[in-house]
């Protein structure tokens, strides 16, 4: 069996348990930069998008979950996030199951709607780095247990690959080298989430 | 305060019961509007941004001003639903101009509400303010972000749409306001969001930063704390050199508090910024002084010059009300 509104649900619960586990090291990681906030941010939206009764046709469940990041959260991160949703639900539209192997077409057709809405190129050490990453690990793997390997193993990667690479885009760029040896808190959220949600799934 | 969570909600309630000609409005509250509601026939004027910067971003709702502001959390755009409702909430039936900072969130908000209300007959035009000229060279002029200037592109589009100008019209004069406005700020105190790790920064008890943002951006050069007078005779070079005006010419200067810095400095600064000005033929016309873009409890202040023509004096000189601003 695929990918259902099942698996989503429960990941999207799991999700909002991490995003308060870790809500702690997310505001301390953007507080090198930022304003310190990314994690109360995701702590926030997550707690509302778990609270989503979510349908079963897939294309209506992620867009019940974009319409309820969009009235959630303002910040650039929470924006891209409900972007990735909708792309999402205009891929996944009218279709109740998809198959592993097809998830990673899905994040990939995310990352670039974000890229489009943000304005900004891969490479610039934002979250859609390690989007961009996953989706490319497990597309057309459809090996569940596999792709819950190579999930969180490509998002550490680009983790530690972007680390010492100067931010191009948004606030952390204006630090230029300064915000070199320091992790993009996006990515670094994108990675922890990662691993709470792939920590459980199921390919079967 | 009492919970971080609720930080936002409750100012938003505290301000409109002592205000009542605003309201909350928007599915989530996080709109404020004109109690009367939107004017028929008037061109809308939205903006909207993060908490946290009062009375910017949430209070210059009123006559001859803003008809409605999408609130966001501290520091933090204001959610695409906010930015749709305050939308609706202007719309008086001849377009809405979105009238906001340059900050990539806040873009992506706005733009996104809009591409979401297509279909419902609502004109849009966006005009961004960019007069912080620490957050961008003169030649990357796009890139900078808007700050306390940005006012005044509040006041003067405000005022055309008063006048019954058409959408385009407002348009024009709000980006004429943009283009003639510069602003530099300088702190020597961070400040902190509620619930957050740490201040927005951090810098020490005898040093102060030149060009900081508002939301602690880095600046241009961080030193041991300075006069006055050396402050803002850099400050005021700074602004010249890359403004409209520099010997002769009239302009409007904001002199604005970043919230922890009181009136008495704000007033030994404007009071060699005044001096400065004279010496270079610059007449004043509508001064301000005052907290009109704060950062919360951040100790420091920021210069705006806008350098006016006629039309622009004229627009400012016009009747305004809102609880921060009267003419």
């Amino acid at each position: 069996m695929g990918f259902t509104h099942t698996e989503l649900n429960a990941a999207v619960h799991r999700a909002a348990v991490a995003a308060a586990q870790f809500e702690s090291e997310l505001n301390a990681a953007d507080g090198k930069l930022g304003d310190g906030d990314t994690g109360i941010m995701l702590r926030r939206l997550f707690e509302r998008l778990d609270a989503v009764s979510l349908p079963h046709d897939l294309g209506d469940a992620f867009k019940s979950l974009a319409t309820a990041a969009a009235g959630a959260t303002g910040s650039s991160l929470g924006t891209l996030l409900m972007t990735a949703l909708l792309a999402a639900s205009h891929r996944l539209k009218g279709r109740s199951e998809v198959p592993w192997g097809g998830l990673g077409a899905v994040m990939l057709a995310a990352r670039d709607a974000m890229l489009s809405r943000g304005g900004g190129a891969l490479g610039d050490k934002t979250v859609i780095d390690s989007i961009d990453a996953v989706g490319r690990a497990i597309d057309g793997l459809d090996d569940g247990a596999e792709a819950k390997v190579r999930s969180q193993k490509a998002a550490n990667q680009m983790l530690v690959e972007f680390r010492d690479r100067p931010c191009r885009l948004g606030r952390a760029r204006m630090f230029g080298d300064r915000s070199k040896g320091i992790d993009d808190p996006g990515m670094l959220a994108f990675t922890r989430l990662v691993e709470a949600v792939c920590g459980e799934v199921t390919s079967r | 305060m009492n919970a971080a969570d609720d930080y936002v909600d409750e100012m938003l309630d505290g301000l409109c019961s002592m205000h009542p000609a605003l309201v909350r409005t928007g599915s989530n509250g996080r709109v404020i509007a004109r109690a009367v509601g939107a004017v028929k026939g008037k061109v809308g004027i939205v903006s909207g941004g993060g908490s946290g910067h009062l009375p910017l971003f949430t209070g210059y709702v009123g006559e001859g001003l803003l008809d409605a502001c999408a609130i966001g959390d501290i520091f933090a755009g204001p959610s695409v639903e906010a930015c749709m409702d305050a939308i609706r909430a202007a719309d008086g039936g001849r377009g809405v101009l979105r009238l906001f900072g340059n900050y990539g969130g806040d873009r992506m908000n706005f733009n996104l509400a809009g591409e979401l209300l297509e279909g419902e007959g609502i004109e849009l035009t966006t005009v961004l303010g960019r007069d912080d000229i620490a957050s961008g060279a003169e030649n990357e002029r796009e890139k900078r972000r808007g700050v306390a200037g940005i006012i005044y592109a509040y006041k003067v589009a405000g005022a055309k749409a008063a006048q019954g100008a058409d959408l385009q019209e407002v348009t024009r004069v709000a980006e004429a306001a943009v283009d003639r406005c510069r602003t530099i700020g300088c702190a020597w105190g961070a400040c902190q969001i509620p619930g957050a790790a740490g201040p927005t920064f951090t810098i020490g008890d005898d040093e102060v930063e030149m060009g900081i943002g508002i939301h602690g951006e880095p600046g241009i050069w961080r030193d041991r704390l300075k006069p006055a007078d050396a402050l803002t005779g850099e400050m005021v070079a700074r602004l010249l050199e890359d403004s409209f005006v520099k010997n002769g010419g009239r302009a409007s200067v904001l002199v604005n508090s970043l919230g922890a810095t009181s009136l008495e400095e704000l007033f030994i600064a404007y009071r060699s910024i005044a001096s400065l000005l004279k010496e270079r033929g610059i007449e004043i016309v509508s001064p301000l002084v005052g907290h009109y873009a704060t950062s919360m409890e951040m100790a420091g202040f920021s210069v705006s010059i806008l350098a006016v023509d006629e039309e622009l004096e004229s627009l400012l000189a016009a009747p305004a009300d809102c609880p921060f601003w009267k003419v």
